[in-house]
């Protein structure tokens, strides 16, 4: 294997950046799977039926909480990845660690916001509003839990091998990906709270 | 210690809640409906691209170019779909 040290060890060999390419092409169809999910629910918005709208649900401090923890989480693991370039391992999986503990904060807070929702007659069939809402916000944790189980696989392989450029690569990716969950959020607390409670 | 906080990046995470702060001035105060989606809309688009360019390093390998085409053409798409079916669903044009 070839690898070149004149670049961070993530771009090390031509398997690595064809890698990270291939996985910003990914990303670009999770943008288009959002767009379609945001394309629906703004056609659904004021079909509420018999349920509540938006404005009656939606609680300002459990969104902001949430996106603050996501905020944090997106920053810490852009620490990580500058501590893996550093070739600091102990503190790139410091930095990994606390954007999953931020990351599992963030879901405790969504699950709790769904079971409330459920509890005051907004759930998933209730309305057409209602289905797109949790459909929306429901992809988006989906995501966010299959990074916390894909983080800590990768947590404990650099735990295991050591920085190599095969998983300072899956590292890198991996931030990639968090990063990408941190924009989606940031167009779902503007476009579908802050809009909905304006 | 100060060398794992690179200025860049904590900056980058500042602004970004400077820009979550802009974006609550919609429910603070008491804007137009207009007023408020341009607000939203800056401060959504700008925070992406701190995301994109500052923390994902969009712009720093060879690739550059291949990644800022996928980028942009996955905005555009989106766009298009998004506003298509607003036109025509809910603006009903």
């Amino acid at each position: 294997m070839k690898v070149d040290n004149s670049l961070p060890l993530e771009y090390g060999t031509e398997q690595n950046k064809l890698n990270i390419l291939g996985f910003w092409i990914f990303l670009g169809a999770e943008v288009m799977l959002f767009a379609t999910l945001f394309a629906t629910y703004f056609t659904l918005e004021n079909r509420t039926g018999n349920g509540p709208a938006g404005a009656e649900i939606f609680e300002l401090t459990p969104v902001l909480i949430e996106t603050i923890l996501l905020l944090t989480s997106s920053f810490t693991i852009g620490l990580g990845v500058h501590a893996m370039r550093l070739g600091r391992k102990n503190a790139m999986i410091t930095f990994f660690s606390i954007t999953l503990l931020l990351g599992l904060a963030f879901l405790g807070v969504e699950i709790y916001e769904f079971t409330h929702y459920a509890s005051i007659g907004a759930g998933l069939q209730v309305s057409a509003f209602t289905g797109i809402l949790l459909t929306t916000l429901g992809t988006h944790g989906a995501h966010v839990t299959l990074g916390l189980f894909w983080g800590l696989f990768i947590i404990m392989q650099v735990k295991k091998r050591g920085l190599t450029p095969e998983t300072a690569n899956k590292s890198f990716i991996f931030s990639l990906y968090w990063h990408f969950l941190d924009v989606v959020w940031i167009f779902i607390f503007s476009f579908i709270y802050l809009k909905g409670m304006m | 210690m100060s060398e794992l906080f690179p200025r860049k990046q904590v900056m980058g995470f500042v602004f970004s809640l400077v820009l979550t702060a802009a974006a609550l001035t919609v429910y603070f105060m008491d804007v137009s409906f207009a007023v408020g989606m341009t607000i939203l809309l800056a401060t959504a688009f700008i925070q992406a691209g701190v995301q994109l360019v500052g923390f994902m390093h969009a712009g720093e390998s060879e690739d550059k170019v291949a990644i800022y085409a996928n980028i942009y053409y996955g905005i555009a798409i989106a766009l298009v779909t998004i506003f298509g079916t607003l036109l025509i669903l809910v603006w009903d044009m």
